[in-house]
């Protein structure tokens, strides 16, 4: 039994792939789940990673500027999203996968648009970890 | 608690497959529309390419490093759970040959009378392979020439395959993603074969007795065609299409994403 459980975890280790394209390392807790809702507040559409950032108010009312992470711009681009798809003052809902440390940074899983609309998402291949 | 060990450890397993699958096909939207055409030249490589395969090393085991070889990683961190690796190109520092070929962006070949073009989206790269009948640099040549990220490059056609050889290659690009060494005194042997219209082969192996006991053979590598709307955006066909530059500005990269972004969600380094 020890040596079945050994030779599992040696074969999780070695299919789990290495996500750091760009020296993301493992900062994002990618078992948790936190729901961002609140106004864009930049959007660095840029290499090695888009970065959108958007103000969210937390349980006392201060607001806490949140950054997300994405695909890179080429890879946002050939699903059809540009620097121009979230706009400064947009209201937004994001899925996100929160930083490990519990900073306000975490990578998208989806972007949930006023009108219900899901947009950059993971979950549908639109915005893949690199 | 074996048990529910073992299935906790299953189903990490299963999930690691269905992750490593997704990563497998990622780049297969890029390609998969191109018809087939059987009248194509096996010597015409030009066009915009795609790997198949997300994998950012020449796809095998590398061989035994010699002591000399474990010395040149010295110091090299390799990525991990909660730690960010040290790779050069994480500061903007050029990937070289071969890492770059490895890399996910597309490719572009452009074929001359006397020259191979090789373009390559991140980077915003160019690699000069000379078909024009010229020896690799050696020797003293060689010496004085120094290192260079990408190399020295000649190659010939040998029936309908591509023989390229890189020599001169600066040692501080790593190999791939597991900061594997290369000798300054490494050549690299590498081979193009259109197998059909809309697919390259290639194979790399290393010859680097200075740093490892054997030459490294590289495993088979597909690249696809891309058809012209997958490499055109918002009207603007080309490798370099603006919105897809992957020119890597420190401004972006280092003090934009990694002090700006990254770092602040950093468990440790």
């Amino acid at each position: 039994m020890r040596r079945i459980s050994i030779l599992l975890f040696g074969l999780s280790i070695v299919v789990t792939p290495l996500y750091a394209h760009h020296g993301r390392g493992a900062t994002y807790d990618m078992k948790k789940r936190v729901t961002l809702k609140g106004s864009v507040s930049r959007v660095d559409w840029r290499n090695p990673h888009v970065v959108i950032f958007m103000d969210v108010k937390d349980e006392t009312g201060k607001v806490v500027t949140w950054g997300f992470e994405n695909a890179g711009v080429s890879q946002l681009a050939q699903e059809g999203y540009n620097r121009n798809t979230l706009k400064i003052g947009q209201e937004i809902t994001a899925i996100v996968n929160p930083a490990v440390n519990g900073a306000p940074t975490a990578i998208v899983v989806k972007v949930i648009l006023a009108d219900g609309s899901e947009i950059m998402s993971r979950e549908r291949g639109q915005n893949p970890i690199d | 608690m074996q048990n529910r060990f073992i299935t906790w450890m299953l189903v990490f397993l299963l999930a690691g497959l269905a992750h490593a699958q997704d990563d497998k096909e990622k780049f297969k939207a890029r390609y998969e529309s191109l018809p087939a055409d059987s009248n194509f030249d096996p010597h015409d490589l030009s066009g915009i390419w795609t790997l198949t395969k997300n994998d950012h090393s020449l796809g095998t085991p590398a061989p035994p490093l010699t002591p000399a070889g474990v010395a040149a990683m010295a110091g090299r961190i390799v990525d991990k759970a909660g730690v960010i690796g040290n790779a050069p190109w994480y500061t903007c520092n050029p990937m070289g040959f071969p890492r770059l070929l490895n890399d996910d962006e597309p490719m572009e070949f452009i074929v001359l009378k006397d020259r191979v073009l090789q373009l390559f989206q991140w980077e915003h790269r160019i690699r000069v392979l000379w078909t024009d009948g010229r020896e690799l640099p050696s020797g003293q040549n060689l010496e004085n020439l120094g290192p260079a990220w990408y190399g020295h490059s000649v190659g010939e056609w040998q029936g309908n395959t591509l023989v390229l050889n890189t020599v001169g290659l600066e040692e501080r690009a790593w190999l791939d993603n597991q900061a594997h060494p290369k000798s300054f005194h490494a050549r690299i042997e590498e081979t193009w074969k259109r197998v059909d219209s809309n697919t390259l082969e290639l194979q790399l192996t290393l010859y680097d007795p200075e740093y490892y006991t054997a030459p490294y053979v590289g495993s088979k590598k597909i690249y696809k065609r891309m058809p012209k709307d997958a490499a055109t955006y918002f009207g603007w066909y080309g490798l370099f299409a603006g919105i897809t530059e992957g020119i890597c500005a420190p401004m972006n990269e280092v003090d934009g994403y990694n002090k700006g972004f990254r770092d602040p969600g950093q468990a440790k380094r």
